[in-house]
């Protein structure tokens, strides 16, 4: 794909590699007595990887685990750098990475969507505006001032997602955590991003159901040991996809 | 330019973790914000007990002497204790979210500063209680605690990225504080130490800016205008170096926690 004007998320030549320590010295005495123990494996997540995406695109990535969908995920958002290569991402991002991310757990529901939204750059004004709709969206309300230690993992969820989408990003990012929710919030958050979609949102998700790729996508990238093993039209990679696993 | 456009982008996060840091300091304890005046004055009164007795001839009104160098004293070690660990006991966020994380050292700074200005508080109590009052020269106040603000900031860049990878670094500069103490005239005036020991002093930052404090409030006279200027020029020069230095490795922080 040729690099246009249109391109919102623009990501060049990149490699990245950790290094992964068989056993990790931090301190200079351990470095000093264990020098040995430095030892480390450096590991190539993503190999020349090059994905140029257009506004309001949404795309799916796919692939095994260890594959580095997370990883590039982990890249746009700015969490790590590229070891070389250039990412370029033009509007507001918001991600949904972890579960829990970005939560202070003895903090109530309520003081944790202040949190949240502060850190994806909201100021108080505007999270004041949206509270009463991300409550309500979450379905949270009985336990909105609860601490979020006391939430299972689904509530956790549930308010992560009900913050994100209302942050108004003009790009989302978001890590297989759909599947937590049950079968009645996940249908709510498809039905929400469909919305976003329609509003000419930009998405990019990873996610191992491929069902939810062919429902909700435009495009599908399949990444395989740090490589793309294809890029494009969903039907095609899906199935293509399908081959190789099953 | 871009850093300040992303620090107000995110001005409701630094909000927060400032009040956050304030409030949630004395959460657990029973006198609560309380401490934040009780803290230095029990610090003072360990000093003017010990010192009369160690140093043959104190200074006049010993109290004040000491107050109104050892509270910004506090600021200046609390906030570069805290910087240190501040990335790392962040760490759960930075994996896992993106937000400049300028954000985090900037809040520390500015937290402390705030606790500092309430502290000043203690300042001028002790100087209308013990008759002395205050003096225009107040006026150079906001400049020095402008300087030492820059100061700490640069400090704070560079001791909360550096320690994420080398953890010794909290026990360097644990050291390197408490020698600073004794280099920085607290306890002392400057003018009673040997002239060479007193260029070596010299170099010492922290020593003007407490020497500026102490001429506002004790001896009720103008600072240093113009050395404090350059320390200003100096200051934002060496922000500046730490900044450039914490978005190095501020790129490799998430690995590395």
């Amino acid at each position: 794909m040729q690099k246009t004007e249109q391109n919102v998320i623009e990501v060049k030549d990149v490699v990245k590699t950790f290094n992964v320590f068989y056993d990790k010295t931090n301190t200079l005495k351990e470095k000093l007595l264990f020098w040995k123990r430095g030892k480390k494996e450096i590991r190539k997540v993503l190999d020349n990887i090059s994905i140029y995406i257009k506004k309001g695109e949404v795309v799916g990535l796919i692939g095994t685990n260890g594959s580095g969908k997370s990883t590039l995920l982990k890249l746009m958002t700015k969490i790590i750098y590229p070891n070389k290569g250039s990412i370029s991402v033009k509007g507001k991002v918001t991600s949904l990475l972890e579960l829990g991310a970005g939560f202070h757990a003895d903090f109530s529901g309520r003081e944790n969507i202040y949190f949240n939204a502060s850190i994806f750059g909201l100021t108080r004004k505007e999270i004041e505006s949206r509270i009463s709709s991300i409550i309500e969206f979450s379905e949270l309300s009985e336990f909105i001032d609860n601490p979020v230690r006391t939430y299972s993992s689904g509530m956790y969820m549930r308010l992560a997602f009900s913050v994100a989408i209302n942050v108004d990003a003009d790009i989302l990012l978001i890590d297989e955590i759909l599947s937590v929710g049950d079968q009645h919030f996940q249908q709510k958050c498809f039905d929400k991003l469909e919305e976003l979609k329609s509003y000419g949102k930009t998405i990019v998700f990873v996610t191992h159901s491929l069902g939810q790729v062919e429902q909700f996508c435009s495009r599908a990238v399949w990444l395989d040991n740090g490589i793309i093993r294809m890029d494009g039209n969903v039907k095609d990679v899906v199935n293509e996809y399908k081959k190789i696993t099953v | 330019m871009n850093v300040f456009k992303s620090i107000y982008e995110y001005r409701e996060l630094l909000k927060t973790n400032v009040k956050k840091e304030i409030r949630g300091k004395y959460k657990q304890s029973f006198l609560g914000i309380l401490w934040s005046f009780l803290n230095p004055l029990l610090q003072i009164a360990v000093y003017a007990i010990i010192f009369p007795i160690i140093l043959k001839n104190t200074q006049k009104d010993y109290v004040i002497f000491l107050c109104v160098a050892l509270i910004p004293w506090t600021y200046f070690t609390t906030a570069i204790v805290q910087s240190m660990s501040s990335i790392i006991s962040n760490s759960n966020i930075i994996k896992k979210v993106y937000f400049p994380r300028v954000i985090v050292p900037l809040s520390v700074v500015t937290s402390g500063c705030v606790n500092f200005f309430i502290s000043t508080i203690i300042i001028l109590i002790f100087l209308f209680v013990s008759g002395m009052g205050i003096t225009q020269y107040i006026i150079f106040y906001p400049l020095i605690a402008l300087v030492q603000f820059l100061l700490l900031l640069a400090i704070s860049f560079i001791v909360s990225s550096v320690t994420v990878y080398l953890r010794d670094l909290e026990h360097l500069i644990g050291v390197a504080l408490q020698l600073l103490f004794y280099a920085t005239p607290i306890v002392y005036a400057k003018e009673t130490i040997p002239e060479n020991m007193q260029n070596i002093i010299n170099l010492n930052p922290m020593a003007h800016i407490i020497t500026a404090y102490r001429d506002i409030f004790y001896y009720q006279t103008a600072p240093d205008v113009v050395g404090l200027l350059i320390l200003l020029g100096i200051t934002i020069i060496m922000c500046i170096v730490g900044y450039l230095l914490f978005n190095v490795l501020q790129k490799g922080f998430a690995e590395e926690l």
